[in-house]
């Protein structure tokens, strides 16, 4: 019933609450309530419920993860103002146990998402776009490359 | 350690997570519609980069009537608040006319000094009036009166150092101090919950920085093990100096730092100690010396002892104590000497007096009394609290103490109810503490009485059942006990 949490060494307030227990679990469980709404929302089949969160959980992870940069207080003085928060988490050390999870978990959602429509044509297709996407920016060897200067800094 | 419920912590993310969605979608709109709208500043960068200012914005604007609320009279156990009303929800704060005597937890007043005192206050309108408000003048110009030299003997004989430099601001002590003690090719070691003045003092200086667990010798020792292995960055050269940055009281927990196993390590890895006594100076220790002496280190063995006037002796500025060839580099070389304006001479003979007080050199026993008197409410209210089942964080003895709430709508909730029922507290946000870990802190001081103390604790055991932070089963038999002594008094 009680987690002890210790505080962790990690001076980036913007990341170091990854590191406190129970993150993974309200991860998961969020992404779980979405399909719910989703099903609820929409009335379609569960395959076509699961793509669209699967869809949509891109598009934020996305924006959050690997667009924006920097951190939204400005006590830090800017020293991250140029690092993406995937590039920020964990200090810049590469396959650690969050980040793994954090690339397993578009995987497990395209499985998902594929399973449950059947493999079909138009989803398919976008499903892997958004997974290929995702995991080939969640790569060590990506660790700062920005690709034809897209995100590059100003 | 900090024990949190599972089901809070799912909670707390979730609550952070809905908060941030809500922000970013109204960002959102708010970029269409400011492109829709033409502005005049075409062709200008602008001022806040990306997202720096969103915590500001749209989570911290949100419960703005919690924080920075302006008070009415001098910071004593209870004082007068300004009441603000908001139209726009927040985003503006008007100020009032009317006031409201509150039961003041938030202001480090250890000690008591911080309203007028019988002793202090007629020596200080005394030296007001021969010195002036203000010295006009840096220390090395014009600045240096006989009261600074005197209140720099004093301090150095309280804290038992050869001797000591003073500055008339306490966060610019550690700012502009640890720039000059290391630059390039050092290396500082910090406690991971230093101070945000440790931590631009630090990286001010140009050192290699690098944070061991809070409050763990062991990990201090592996990381100082490894990081003399491998010398500098890239060149691999030995560093030239190594300093361990630790506080007496951390500010944000309450807790008394491991100094003896700290400065066992430091001695034996050959490392320089720098003490930051904010908190504990004053307020802790048999005769108020701070916590070398509580714990019972010799102040030969700390390098540099750093405090503030600021928390116990109802002043303004800082202090650092160390060697005599220590003092005499700072007084060349230390900019907030050599170009700041020296501390005002009515605080620095504020500071005389209550050392005197606290000394027991102004003939009552008052010091000795003040010290007994914090250490027992201290020790009272932090037991009681836990009675009642809050999770209450911080060392006995440590007047310090932090209840945690986790959830960010419990913060407003808590300060906006215990402000109606007149008791004023402070509240701990992201990110002046981590972003799960939200609280209140408390500062209990000499000059509270028992009585205000038990309705305090009514207060707060009411408006913590009402929010719900009662995280640990509570005592019920000794509640009863505690209504019966109420009675009987």
């Amino acid at each position: 019933m009680y987690v002890r949490a210790v505080p962790p060494t990690d001076l980036n307030r913007n990341t170091e609450w990854f590191t406190y227990p129970g993150v993974w679990t309200t991860y998961i469980l969020i992404v779980f309530f979405s399909w719910l709404v989703v099903l609820s929302v929409f009335n379609c089949s569960p395959g076509m419920a699961w793509t669209i969160v699967h869809l949509s959980h891109f598009l934020v992870t996305y924006h959050c993860f690997h667009w924006k940069k920097g951190t939204p207080f400005a006590d830090d003085q800017g020293i991250y103002n140029r690092l993406t928060w995937w590039e920020q988490i964990d200090n810049g050390k590469q396959l650690t146990r969050n980040r793994k999870f954090l690339t397993v978990v578009p995987v497990v959602l395209y499985l998902i998402a594929s399973h449950t429509t059947d493999y079909q044509h138009p989803m398919l297709f976008f499903n892997t776009v958004a997974v290929f996407v995702l995991v080939v920016a969640k790569f060590p060897h990506m660790h700062k490359v920005r690709l034809f200067g897209i995100n590059a800094d100003l | 350690m900090i024990t949190i419920p599972y089901l809070t912590a799912l909670t707390t993310y979730f609550s952070y997570g809905l908060l941030f969605a809500f922000g970013q979608f109204r960002d959102f709109f708010r970029k269409i519609f400011d492109w829709w709208r033409a502005n005049n500043l075409q062709g200008y960068a602008p001022i806040c980069l990306g997202l720096e200012d969103f915590y500001i914005r749209r989570l911290y604007l949100r419960i703005q009537d919690c924080f920075g609320r302006p008070i009415a009279s001098a910071p004593d156990a209870w004082f007068d608040v300004v009441e603000r009303y908001s139209n726009d929800n927040n985003k503006t704060l008007k100020r009032t006319t009317n006031i409201s005597r509150c039961f003041n937890l938030g202001s480090y007043n250890y000690l008591g000094f911080a309203a007028s005192d019988e002793y202090c206050t007629p020596r200080v309108i005394k030296s007001l009036k021969r010195f002036s408000p203000s010295t006009c003048s840096a220390r090395v110009d014009g600045g240096t009166t006989t009261l600074h030299t005197e209140l720099e003997e004093r301090v150095a004989n309280f804290v038992r150092k050869p001797s000591a430099i003073v500055f008339g601001m306490g966060y610019a002590t550690n700012a502009a101090i640890l720039p000059v003690l290391i630059g390039k090719g050092g290396l500082i070691i910090s406690d991971s919950l230093n101070h945000n003045s440790i931590v631009n003092g630090a990286r001010g200086s140009g050192a290699t920085i690098r944070v061991f667990q809070y409050n763990t010798p062991l990990h201090l020792e592996k990381v100082l093990r490894e990081q003399i292995a491998e010398g500098q960055p890239r060149t691999h050269r030995p560093w030239k100096k190594i300093i361990v940055i630790v506080e007496g009281i951390y500010s944000m927990e309450g807790e008394l730092c491991k100094l003896p196993e700290i400065v066992a390590i430091c001695k034996k890895y050959k490392a320089y100690i720098y003490l930051d006594e904010a908190h504990s100076i004053g307020a802790v220790g048999k005769s108020g010396r701070g916590v070398c002496e509580l714990l019972g280190v010799d102040t030969a063995d700390v390098d540099v002892m750093m405090g503030t006037f600021t928390k116990s002796f109802g002043s303004c500025g800082g202090y650092i104590a160390g060697s005599k060839e220590l003092i005499q580099y700072l007084k060349y070389s230390c900019p907030a000497h050599l170009y700041a304006t020296s501390m005002s001479p009515p605080a620095a003979q504020q500071i005389i007096s209550a050392i005197k007080v606290i000394l027991g050199e102004d003939g009552t026993s008052r010091g000795a009394e003040k010290l007994a008197q914090i250490r027992e409410n201290s020790n009272f209210f932090r037991s009681e609290l836990q009675k009642m089942g809050f999770e209450v964080l911080g060392d006995n003895d440590s007047p310090i103490m932090p209840i945690m709430l986790y959830n960010p709508a419990k913060i407003p909730a808590f300060s906006r109810e215990c402000l109606v029922q007149k008791v004023a507290v402070v509240m701990v946000a992201f990110p002046a503490c981590p972003l799960l870990l939200a609280r209140t802190r408390i500062c209990i001081s000499a000059s509270h009485t028992k009585e205000d103390l038990v309705k305090a604790l009514e207060v707060i055991s009411q408006v913590g059942d009402l929010v719900g932070v009662k995280y640990f089963p509570a005592e019920p038999e000794k509640q009863e006990q505690l209504k019966e002594m109420i009675k009987m008094d």
